[in-house]
Order: structure tokens, then sequence, then C-alpha cells
């Protein structure tokens, strides 16, 4: 019960409460560029879905195998140059950067290849977007939030699991959908408005992201109600 | 203990450099697409702007148009006339006529023509004006606020005494002040020659009423209809059927010009050597602006 609750709690803060692109501001790029139409906002929104789903799993599995102290495969191979009690304290983390940059880039640039050679139609719709979002802040940041929590956590019980990383990345890139998508919404009307020429494009796009993040600060301490209305402790 | 984390730092992005672009390379041939080769050779031809000025979404899928779909070659308007070339060289094919489309105003009227003004003292702009009535006699022709000339990007267009005129050797042909005139009076033309003839007026109203309002507009008495096919009579209004237009103009079509009784047959485009080397010594009057100083500010916002 406590783990589904957590889950969702997840999954829900990071949709919402803390959505990536009006809480945190990253990921603005695609934001701005790509909100110009509903329905290619809904395209961007799936690709970043699905490249932060992946850059999730990627970037559990290797923090937990390889990067993060008394890692498996680290300690093992160290085991051969030092004692075991050393070996289980090599810590590695300085690498994460580089290595959630260099695997999500190659394994994103793989999928585009698979989609593209097996599902054409998907590659028309979606596969534009892949390599515009490979290496975007919105992808990294997601992995460093999964990384805070494996990484250096006091109890170790606390530590995220696999699961736990993937819903948070699944449900990021569902927050960065929506906030992109109702952005799209309102640049269509704006369309239509009679903006001043000095507000025109970006700045009027900003100053909408802005108020839409005001907005989405409604959603502020709703997490902790939540727990306390599922059963679990504030 | 640092030398221990710097090997294995060292080793971890070694290894996983060698692996992914092992399964990167191994991907690249097991999952390769045929692309035909002329696709590629179009989209290098291709300016790669992806503006989507072609109607495709970018460069790439209106290479691929042309290549798969048949879909002309000169629909490319960044590239203009070399790449339409480029891109049917590749193709094997003929550049289909592509007729530069250019902006004429269609009215003749400068201020002393104009009857029936009252000074204006709202907003300057022709969308403001065009909203109040008696502004000028004429409910068709140019206010010469200029909001054409405020529209247009590539400084091409000006208001002269009064009069919208085109400057049709910076106009790249975007259609920016044909959408930006209230009136509607400027309409996006095929040049098929430097110079093309146009019926400098947009009056609908009877030739009396016409006449009431402007010195120069036409009138509708369809002279030029009687004398050659190439003029249609349209509520009153010769307009000029440019299906059926020439570059070089027939005996008839020259008499058409000469027999219009209010000189609305104009030629308008590029001057050429000749008419340059004519109007050489002719003094040319000095452009009076209207100076009309209201207290409305000269910016866009509405409210």
């Amino acid at each position: 019960m406590g783990y589904l609750v957590d889950i969702f709690l997840i999954a829900v803060g990071a949709a919402l409460i803390n959505n990536f692109v009006l809480y945190y501001f990253v990921g603005i790029c695609p934001f701005i560029g790509v909100s110009r139409r509903v329905d290619m906002a809904l395209g961007m929104g799936g690709a970043v879905t699905f490249v932060i789903s992946i850059a999730a799993f990627l970037s559990w599995t290797l923090t937990t195998l390889v990067l993060m102290p008394g890692a498996p495969v680290t300690r093992w191979v160290a085991g051969f140059f030092m004692s075991a009690d050393r070996a289980a304290t090599v810590d590695l983390t300085i690498l994460t950067y580089i290595v959630y940059i260099f695997v999500i880039a190659s394994s994103v640039q793989f999928v585009e290849m698979y989609v593209r050679k097996f599902y054409p139609q998907l590659y028309k719709s979606f596969g534009v977007f892949l390599p515009l979002i490979t290496t975007n802040c919105a992808i990294l940041f997601a992995c460093l939030v999964i990384m805070s929590h494996v990484v250096g956590v006091d109890n170790p019980a606390e530590a995220w699991g696999l699961g736990k990383s993937l819903v948070l990345g699944f449900f990021g890139g569902v927050g960065f959908t929506i906030a992109i998508v109702i952005m799209a919404g309102i640049r269509e009307d704006l369309d239509l408005c009679d903006i001043p020429e000095s507000f025109k494009g970006a700045a009027i796009t900003l100053i909408i992201g802005g108020i839409l993040a005001m907005a989405f600060m409604g959603f502020t301490g709703v997490d902790s109600g939540l727990r306390v209305a599922l059963g679990g402790t504030p | 203990m640092t030398w221990v984390t710097i090997g294995l730092s060292v080793g971890i992005l070694l290894s996983m450099a060698v692996v992914l672009s092992y399964v990167l390379g191994w991907a690249n041939i097991k999952f390769h697409v045929d692309v035909d080769p002329r696709v590629v050779s179009i989209m290098d031809a291709l300016p790669g702007a992806n503006c989507g000025g072609c109607g495709y979404v970018g460069c790439g899928e209106y290479a691929e148009a042309v290549v798969l779909e048949g879909e002309a070659v000169s629909k490319c308007v960044v590239g203009g006339q070399n790449c339409a070339a480029d891109v049917a060289r590749i193709m094997g094919v003929e550049v289909g006529e592509a007729l530069p489309y250019r902006p004429v105003v269609h009215c003749g009227a400068h201020y002393e023509d104009r009857l029936g003004r009252h000074e204006y003292r709202g907003e300057q702009r022709c969308s403001a004006a065009n909203l109040v009535a008696g502004v000028q006699g004429c409910t068709y022709g140019c206010l010469g606020f200029g909001d054409c000339v405020r529209a247009c990007q590539f400084d091409a267009i000006h208001v002269v005494d009064g009069l919208a005129t085109v400057d049709y050797e910076s106009c790249v042909g975007c259609g920016a002040c044909a959408k930006a005139c209230p009136r509607n009076i400027i309409s996006i033309t095929p040049f098929k020659s430097a110079q093309v003839l146009a019926v400098a007026c947009s009056n609908k109203d009877r030739g009396k009423n016409v006449m009431t309002v402007c010195k120069v507009g036409c009138i509708g008495c369809g002279a030029c209809a009687r004398i050659s096919d190439l003029f249609v009579l349209e509520d009153n209004l010769s307009t000029i059927n440019y299906d059926a237009y020439t570059d070089e103009c027939t005996l008839d079509v020259m008499k058409a010009c000469e027999k219009c009784p209010r000189k609305r047959l104009v030629f308008v485009g590029i001057p050429t050597r000749e008419d340059l080397e004519k109007s050489r010594d002719l003094k040319a009057p000095d452009v009076v602006e209207p100076d009309f100083k209201t207290t409305v500010d000269d910016t866009e916002w509405r409210g």
C-alpha cells in the first residue's frame, strides 16, 4: 500500500505539482519552438515522454550497477586491484553527466533507426522530433533527479527502485505534454489576436509560460494533502 | 585508490564508446533504409531552410514528394529559379513555367485627382480611416496612409503623393502589402514580362458616380472591351484576363490603351532602358508627404 501511494505521488508530482516545464523551467526550447500547433505539440510531447522513459531506465540501471559507490560491477572490477572493503567505496558519480548524455543520445539514435526501418508511419509522425530532444535538458534533468534519489540517500531502504524511476520519467513526459499542449492551444488562439509588435513571437510565449507557471503554483502542497488523504504519514 | 578510480573511469567510458559505436554501426547496416539517391541530392540542392513555403513540412518532405509523387520542381520560393533548375536537372525534367508574381496597385489617383477629400485627423492608418465615411469620395481607391508600406519588409512600396506605388526592382512578391490593404486594391498578378498591362482603378460604381469622386477613375465605358477580347467589363470596371495575356502586346491592345478616355490602362513593372532614357530629361515633381500630426501615437498598440 505504501509503495503504491509513493508511486501515485511521484506520478502526480512529476506530471502536475513539480511540472518539468512550468515548475523547474527545463525543456523550454521545445516548449517555445514546437508549440505552434496542437497536433505538432502532441507529437513532441509523445516523443519527449518516450525518450524520457528510456533515459530513466538507462540512468537508473547505469547508476545502480556501475556509477554509485558500492555498485556491483565497479566493486567487482576494483576488487582485482584492492581489498574488498576499499573496493566498495570506489565512487564514479563524477561520470554521471557524461555517461547519461552519451548513453541517452546513442540509444535514442538506435531507436530512431529501428522505428524508421520497421514503422515508417510512426517515424513520419514523431520521428522528426526525436533528434531534437535527445540531449535536451529536460531529459538530463529527469536523470539527475533519479540519481539524487539513488545515490547518497541516508536510509538505503528509501532509495528508488527501477519502478519509481520509470514512473518519474514517464509522468515527467506526460507533464511536459500537458504543458506544451495547453501552450499550443493558447498560441493557436493567439494567432488571431492583435499583439503589440514588440511582444510578438517568443516574447509573448514566454510571458504566457510565466502566467501558466503561476497557475500551476496552485498545485503546491497538494502532494502532502494527498498523502494524508491516502492514509500515509505526512 | 585514486588511480583505480581514474582507471575505472577511463575503462568505463572507453568500453561504452566501443560497445555503443559497435551497436550503432551494426544498426546502421541492419536497419538501413534504401533512400532514392535523387532524394538526397535534391535535399542538397534545396536551401535547407525548412520554411514550409512549398506547402510541405520541410525540405526533406518536399524532396520526397518531388521524387515519389512527381511534385512540381519549382515549388521552393526561397531557392527561386536557380534552385528549380538544379532540382529539374536532378529529376531530368524541364522546369515548368514559374511566373514571378508581383503586386499591382489597382488605383491611379494621386491627391489632386481625388475629389470629395476631407481632412482626417484620426489614427493615420488605412485600416482605421477605412472605417470612417467621407475621408475621400472614392470608397474603392487608395487611402494613402501606408499600411502597405509598413507591411513591406523589403522597402518596395511607398506612398507617392497619396498613392501606394510599388518599387518593382526591390519587390520580391511576398504579398504582404496585398494582405495589409483594407480596401483590397493590391492584387498579386503574374508578370509574364518585365512590364505588364494593368487597370489602375478598382471603382465598381457607374461612370457618373465615378466622375464625381475621381478625375481619373475607370467609368466602365467599355471602349477597351470593344477593341480587344483581352479586356472584360465586370461591374462597371474593366479587367484584364491575364490567362490570355501575352508578353508582346498586339496592335488592338495598344489601340485600346490609347482609346481609354481616362487613360486607366497602364503598364506597370520594372522600367525598360528606353523608358529611362525618355524620362531622363523630364523634371520629376518633388514628392510632398502628407504630414498630419495628431495626438495619436504611431505604434501598433490598440488596447
